[in-house]
């Protein structure tokens, strides 16, 4: 998993690609997590376009990120979810708890 | 069309897109939709995640195996480990929806038309995931 960051209007847009797998991209991902709430910022919008699947494990990163970020007064939310992990969160009944957005502006005004 | 493909993965994460990709590739040349393959690759995902992390507790030297076999119609994919399994009929879906870990045999079982756990002839646990290739259930 690669992740690029980026921000928008105080929003951070987190550009993930690969695959979200647990093991490293936990530790990865939460760094960057940590870096983020420590420079004040708390909306994150996890953009999916380019990742290839996530197995149970990568959905944990996922529900601690969103869980993490909802304890500092913050949300976590996901851009461009692809059908293959819409499904996967479609399943696993997560995308009740997931706001998601096909289009970043409005995903991004979302967060005001 | 009856033919079978044979992996063997070290039990490392990293490895965990390879049968994914080798189906989604013999998958091409069959006539079912792509979303079909998406859905047993992710469910194989699942079982090779249990048999890397649970099975062989990550330890490189110890492979999991993988075998895809093709058949009319349907798709059948073995994952063995050397771990000792676990009591599948005592497993229940958690009812937290927030839990960060215990959705891999609920991901499984969804994506695919027929899931057995059982032990092979040699002692390894075995997990046999079907898949029917024109998506009908």
């Amino acid at each position: 998993m690669k992740i690029k960051e980026r921000r928008r209007d105080g929003v951070a847009i987190l550009d993930i690609s690969g695959k979200i797998m647990g093991g490293p991209d936990a530790e990865a991902f939460n760094e960057v997590l940590r870096t983020l709430m420590h420079e004040g910022v708390h909306n994150v919008l996890v953009n999916l376009e380019r990742v290839k699947w996530v197995n149970s494990t990568g959905l944990g990163i996922l529900i601690s990120g969103y869980t993490t970020l909802q304890r500092a007064g913050g949300e976590l939310k996901l851009l461009k979810v692809t059908e293959r992990i819409e499904n996967i969160f479609i399943v696993s009944k997560l995308s009740t708890v997931f706001q998601s957005f096909d289009d970043e502006d409005e995903a991004v005004r979302s967060f005001a | 069309m009856n033919s079978r493909i044979e992996l063997k993965l070290p039990s490392q994460m990293a490895f965990l897109g390879v049968p994914d990709a080798v189906l989604l590739e013999l998958g091409s040349d069959l006539d079912c939709p792509r979303q079909v393959l998406e859905e047993l690759g992710t469910a194989v995902i699942e079982a090779c995640t249990n048999a890397m992390e649970h099975g062989n507790g990550l330890e490189e030297a110890n492979a999991v195996e993988i075998h895809i076999e093709m058949h009319e119609g349907r798709l059948e994919v073995l994952v063995l480990d050397q771990g000792p399994g676990f009591d599948v009929d005592s497993w229940q879906p958690a009812e937290d929806i927030m839990r960060e870990r215990g959705r891999g045999i609920l991901i499984m079982r969804e994506f695919t038309d027929r899931l057995d756990f059982d032990r092979a002839p040699d002692g390894r646990f075995r997990v046999r995931l079907v898949k029917n290739l024109d998506g009908a259930s």
